[in-house]
């Protein structure tokens, strides 16, 4: 646990702007402190957050359709954790569900890959998911605090440049996780599917698309690849 | 604690879309099974999902953040270390974007 929340904390200094920036935005629709609290505790989720506070303009709490339409949204922008989830089973599987689920619900998508790369490279301790996602939870309320509070503390969050974290950090570690010529079609249809996705379909469905097309090609063309021996085994340590 | 009923019941339900999302994926995957296959296929979500993140902020990007991105990969070849390369594309993000800004 100690491990991923050590690993997380550069990642923390990104959420905790974002969660300036939501705070601000949060203060702006006539949200209090406390309401924007409860909802960054409860929801844990910029994009969503967001797309909610841009529906409540003049202050006014959406109600009956208007409501639906943004729990829709937000199921298809948070759909990727979907995957998330799935790909963690092998990992999260043989733990007891208090353990399991609450590790779920602080996932974030920075200690997401955090985690996975760090199983790659043999971690077995499933705390660090947990000890990462928590190492993100924390800043986040407590950037949505600050925001709610001093409005003029960031003035253009744009020049730090922080929001281009997540894509630095993402371009490093597929250049770290890059496995050679057997990756590469994975990575070609992600790239192919992202695009398709950002321009035809909500902006935040480019990562999952993403994701399933990778996910799919590696399904296929598993047989391509040298099988691990004569009997597939999944804990053989590596 | 100003909070409004309606705002809270708001709230609740954009929760449990919330947690909804990151609970079923896992909660689902319970009745497959983990074939080296599946495993496979699982194993090449982290890398596809990045590309997913980097190739639409690419494309949406301008000059700076094409450049923070070239460094940052150049970064990671040459240091093999992850956060240092993500902090040194920032950087240059940051750099690029207060020189917009001033010219």
């Amino acid at each position: 646990m100690r491990r991923g929340a050590l690993a997380a904390r550069p990642l923390g200094v990104g959420v905790l702007v974002y969660g300036m920036a939501f705070g601000l935005l949060a203060r702006e629709a006539q949200i209090s402190l406390s309401e924007a609290l409860l909802m960054s505790g409860l929801v844990f989720s910029g994009s969503a957050q967001l797309v909610a506070v841009s529906a409540m303009g003049g202050g006014q709490v959406p109600m009956g359709a208007a409501a639906l339409a943004i729990v829709g949204t937000i199921l298809l922008l948070n759909a990727r954790y979907v995957l998330y989830g799935a790909a963690l089973r092998p990992w999260l599987g043989g733990l007891p569900g208090w353990k399991a689920y609450p590790t779920l619900a602080v996932l974030g998508d920075g200690n997401w890959m955090l985690s996975m790369k760090a199983q790659s490279e043999g971690e077995e301790d499933a705390g660090f998911v947990f000890g990462s996602g928590f190492a993100m939870f924390i800043p986040w309320l407590v950037g949505t605090w600050l925001g709610s509070e001093a409005r003029t503390l960031v003035q253009n969050p744009a020049v730090l440049a922080l929001d281009f974290l997540l894509v630095a950090f993402s371009v490093a570690m597929c250049v770290g996780m890059f496995r050679g010529r057997g990756d590469l079609k994975i990575v070609v249809a992600a790239a192919v599917a992202s695009v398709v996705a950002d321009q035809f379909l909500i902006s935040g469905s480019a990562i999952l698309c993403a994701g399933i097309a990778g996910a799919v090609v590696a399904w296929f063309s598993f047989l391509d690849k040298d099988r691990p021996g004569p009997v597939p085994e999944m804990d053989t340590p590596r | 604690m100003n909070i409004r009923t309606e705002f809270f019941l708001f709230i609740l339900a954009l929760g449990c879309a919330s947690l909804a999302c990151r609970f079923c994926g896992f909660w689902i995957m319970r009745f497959v099974d983990i074939t080296p296959r599946v495993e496979a296929a699982l194993k090449a979500t982290p890398v596809a999902v990045m590309v997913g993140l980097v190739v639409p902020a690419a494309l949406r990007g301008g000059a700076v953040e094409w450049a923070g991105i070239v460094v940052s990969g150049i970064a990671m070849k040459l240091t093999n270390n992850d956060l240092l390369a993500a902090v040194i594309g920032v950087a240059v993000v940051a750099v690029g974007r207060s020189l917009q800004l001033a010219g």
